[in-house]
């Protein structure tokens, strides 16, 4: 017995030593530490060249979906090689962890989330690093929250909104009428009739004041519906999960148990009701604005509404024509060009 | 006569089932307080390429040998054994977390006459996470300190099935090997539950004097 007693003891003391801070500034970092906010310790992966301090923090969409499936090696080789990308869990997503923090599941908070990742960086790093935020479906909303909030904005130099939401009600309706007004090109070009008028005949049941469920509904046709086209790359998940799980030990359980309590969960709700287009004229930063054509989960016309309402004097609206709903997947070349620019002219 | 004829067959239904099951039932002698060894246990655990490890020790609580007539007279031999196994477990996923845990379980194993055996468990303890990377806590004003030993306390619950051999008749060394499969479930995990699944192989040692228990044995012919 007191033999296994110390050997536990040694075990604990081993773990202790493990937990040495490792900052590195090189060109080729893949690093994992962790930030603890209000009831969640939230996973933080960076890779790529540190010694160029320049961060462009993913802020992922969801809620739960996680940060480790944008890790691709395309990022790797085109973006990585000139700065580092931060691919940040964000509370109860991917390798997230805590206990009972259910409570804590705010807009309010992640934004707040974002902001003590940033000062982690920072004080990580040093204060002379420059940090772009980059966000992607719901990544859009969190990032537009952060963006209006106090002086959030004079902590980043740039912000990259790539098919993101800032306005979900708003978000509904230029889904509908997408999904409405393709739907019945495509059904008079006899292409997929039937998935087609499906969902035209949900979109005219339903016009407007659309309830969770109804907002739901679509966001399903509209994944769908990107896929009905030859000219959209297809995103294969199969093969994103059978190269990287073990790559970047991937914590699988940790990530679909994360994502099913999130997407399930009651503040969704919430957000089902935010808008933030009435608060961007805050914004005065740098932006660049990435849609894809096909995308009807956060069509482009979400980011004409950004682009019209920002402040900044600095913007660039591009629109990818052979994208859906990710880009950074579906059209890397035209993703990774945009990135590099926007921050080589900003940093 | 009614009345006869009630209290005939009030009798006779007790004494037909008293007899059926005289007749079913073999001869059974229960020899109570039997000191029995403890079992030590070590085991290299996984998760698909996650390394762990296991230290047990498993306490007899009850042991069953069932003697059955077999063909051409000859028998067969099942001995199940229960025990209550207490465990302190650990495993490394880099990048996620370091788990240490403390469970105690009921075991329930089978062992046959060609001295394969399979067993089933099932336990509660607590698990305690060391979190994969430095640990920073940003206050209000912007002041980053770094949390020690970051991590979280959980309930675990655990359950498992697995097969073994045991070498003790055939080698003479009271020892077996083990294979078992493994589900581990950590609560509250961000209000949710976590599970992971775990690979075992490992050994299970059998001292002849090693934290004795009186242990209820039984010898069961068929």
């Amino acid at each position: 017995m007191k033999h296994i007693f110390l050997l536990f003891i040694l075990v604990f003391l081993a773990m202790n030593s493990c937990q040495k801070e490792k900052i590195t500034l090189a060109e080729n970092v893949s690093e994992t530490f962790y930030v603890e906010n209000n009831g969640a310790s939230m996973r933080i992966l960076v890779e790529g060249n540190t010694s160029s301090k320049v961060f462009i923090i993913f802020v992922h969409g969801g809620p739960g979906v996680g940060a480790f499936v944008y890790n691709s090696d395309y990022l790797s080789n085109n973006i990585e090689d000139k700065y580092a990308i931060v691919y940040w869990d964000q509370r109860n997503s991917g390798a997230s962890q805590g206990n009972s923090n259910g409570k804590y599941l705010t807009l309010e908070q992640m934004t707040d989330d974002l902001k003590k990742t940033i000062q982690v960086i920072k004080f990580r790093y040093g204060q002379s690093s420059e940090v772009f935020i980059m966000g992607h479906s719901f990544g859009g909303l969190l990032t537009s929250s952060f963006m209006t909030t106090g002086n959030n904005q004079d902590m980043v130099q740039g912000w990259i909104f790539a098919d993101g939401s800032q306005n979900y009600p708003l978000n509904d309706t230029l889904t509908r009428q997408m999904l409405l007004s393709i739907g019945q090109q495509q059904i008079a070009l006899n292409k997929n009739r039937v998935n087609w008028q499906e969902i035209v005949s949900y979109c005219n049941a339903h016009t407007g004041n659309f309830s969770f469920d109804e907002s739901n509904q679509m966001m399903k046709y509209a994944e769908d519906a990107e896929t009905y086209f030859n000219e959209v790359t297809k995103v294969n998940s199969q093969e994103l999960l059978l190269n990287n799980a073990a790559k970047f030990n991937w914590p699988l359980t940790s990530m679909l148990m994360n994502y099913l309590y999130s997407s399930e969960a009651n503040f969704n709700k919430d957000l089902a009701k935010i808008e933030f287009s009435s608060y961007l004229n805050k914004v005065t930063l740098p932006v660049l604005i990435l849609f894809g054509q096909y995308d009807f989960v956060c069509p482009k016309g979400l980011g004409y509404d950004l682009f019209n309402r920002i402040s900044s004097t600095d913007k660039k609206i591009v629109i990818s024509p052979i994208s859906g709903h990710n880009i950074m997947f579906q059209d890397e070349v035209l993703f990774c060009r945009e990135v590099n620019e926007f921050i080589a002219l900003h940093r | 006569m009614e009345n006869k004829k009630n209290f005939k067959r009030l009798l006779i239904g007790p004494l037909f089932l008293f007899l059926s099951l005289h007749g079913f039932t073999q001869t059974d002698s229960l020899i109570s307080g039997v000191k029995i060894s403890s079992n030590l246990l070590i085991s290299y655990n996984s998760s698909l390429i996650y390394p762990g490890i296991r230290l047990g020790i498993e306490i007899p609580v009850y042991s069953v040998n069932l003697i059955k007539n077999a063909n051409a007279g000859r028998k067969k031999s099942i001995i199940k054994d229960h025990f209550i196994s207490v465990n302190s477990g650990w495993y490394h996923h880099p990048g996620f977390h370091d788990n240490l845990f403390f469970n105690a379980e009921w075991t329930m194993r089978r062992t046959y006459k060609n001295r394969l055996f399979n067993d089933y468990s099932f336990g509660t303890g607590y698990s305690r996470t060391f979190l994969g990377g430095t640990t920073y806590h940003a206050d209000k004003n912007g002041t980053v300190n770094i949390i020690k030993s970051a991590g979280y306390n959980y309930a675990l619950i655990i359950a498992g099935a697995g097969f073994g051999f045991d070498f003790s008749k055939h080698l003479g060394i009271p020892l077996s090997v083990f294979s078992k499969f493994n589900i581990l479930t950590m609560f509250p995990y961000n209000s949710t539950i976590y599970f992971r699944p775990i690979m075992e192989l490992g050994l299970i040692y059998k001292p002849e004097n090693f934290l004795q228990i009186l242990t209820k044995k039984r010898v069961k012919k068929k």
